[in-house]
Parts: structure tokens; sequence; C-alpha cells
């Protein structure tokens, strides 16, 4: 289980890799709140593995939470995008 | 649950969730525009995270045996991710449209480009002349 586990957080560290670099690369700031948003999801995913490897019993609240607030972020960064507008 | 069953289970759900992630990480260099970049997202979200909860569920099934609470949050978490996504993936690109970030020219179909169909688009900063040359034209 714990080489799955590994596997798994590293395969998604590449991917949070990966958006950093288009982050740095990306000319206009809707490409970068996509990549946050990406960059996102992707920790939670390693945070899942991560309780897993330790034997969290939280596993499933952490992931559950995380899905449900994950709109937040997303519509913050849509309103700094638009200055506040609607 | 046969621990072996378990590992072979959470190494196909997890592995392949993760898989989809770095798959939409990668396809945001492919694409142009900020639109594509959000639509090229969704996969990761409506696919791999989902895949990556029923991961999570089978490990929390191997480890603590069944129990409904765990079935029912991660039911939850699933269509959670999938409608919380969407109407943030909707959200964002609404935003970016009303901000003016550039649109790639080979972005297609795009039809906030044009006019919808039946439309006379006039343009009310035009010289005189020219807005009666389109409307004579049309």
């Amino acid at each position: 289980m714990n080489v799955v586990v590994s596997i798994c957080i590293g395969i998604l560290a590449v991917a949070i890799i990966v958006g950093l670099i288009r982050v740095l690369t990306a000319k206009d700031m809707g490409s970068r709140a996509v990549v946050g948003d990406l960059v996102y999801f992707s920790a939670i995913g390693m945070l899942t593995f991560i309780g897993m490897q330790v034997s969290s019993s939280i596993v499933l609240d952490g992931i559950f939470l995380a899905s449900m607030v994950g709109i937040l972020a997303t519509i913050a960064l849509s309103r700094i995008l638009t200055r506040g507008y609607r | 649950m046969n621990d072996v069953l378990a590992t072979t289970l959470v190494g196909i759900f997890g592995i392949l969730g993760s898989l989809i992630v770095l798959a939409s990480a990668l396809a945001m260099f492919k694409v142009r525009d900020a639109l594509s970049r959000i639509n090229v997202f969704s996969p990761a979200t409506g696919l791999g995270m989902p895949l990556i909860v029923i991961a999570a569920y089978v490990w929390t099934l191997d480890d603590r045996g069944f129990d409904w609470p765990s079935l029912f949050i991660a039911i939850v978490a699933v269509l959670c991710l999938i409608i919380v996504s969407s109407v943030a993936s909707n959200t964002l690109s609404r935003s970016s449209v009303l901000s003016g970030q550039p649109i790639h020219r080979k972005t297609s179909p795009n039809r906030l480009a044009k006019p919808p169909a039946g439309v006379v688009d006039e343009d009310p900063d035009a010289p005189a002349g020219g807005a009666d040359e389109t409307a004579g034209r049309s």
C-alpha cells in the first residue's frame, strides 16, 4: 500500500510542478487563476494520500470538506479578475 | 476486505485519478487561452478527483470496515466535486470573458466573437456613412 500511495503522491507533485511552471510562463491572469485551481485540487489529493500513508482516520472527511469549499477559491479568483464586478 | 484486493483497487483508482490530474496539467501547455484551459481542467475535477475519492473510500473500507456514514460522505464528496466544480468553472470562464482575457484565434467554436444569428450588429461609434452602408448591405 505504501508504494502505491507514494506513486500517487509523486504523480500529483509532478502535476503541481507542471502547473507552477505554467504560472511562470502564462501571460494572462485567467490562465493563472485556472492553474491556481489545479494546484488546489492536486494539493487536496496529496493530502488525502498522505492521510492514507499515516493511517489517519479523517481521510474521507478532509477530501469531503475540501471539495465543498473548493468553489470559494475559484469564485474569489474570478471576482478578482473582474475587479469586484459580477 | 482482502488486503491484496484493497491495495490493487486503491492503486488502480488512485494512480488513474492522479494521472488524469497530471494530464490536465500537461494539457494546459497545449492550449493557448484561458477559456480552453478552464475547459481542459474539467476532467481533473470531474473524473480525476472522484477517482481519488473512490480510492480513499476503498482504503477506509479496508482500514475500518463498512459503515454508512463513510459511504454517505464519499457519495456526497463525489457529487460535490462534480456539481461544485462545474459551477466554479462556469463562474471563472464568465469572469475571464468579462475581464477581457485574450482569446486565441484557433479557439473554436468561439461564438462570443460574432453576434448571434439574426442579430444585426451595429457599431454605435461608427460614422453615420459607414452605418448606413452596413444597413443597406444587410
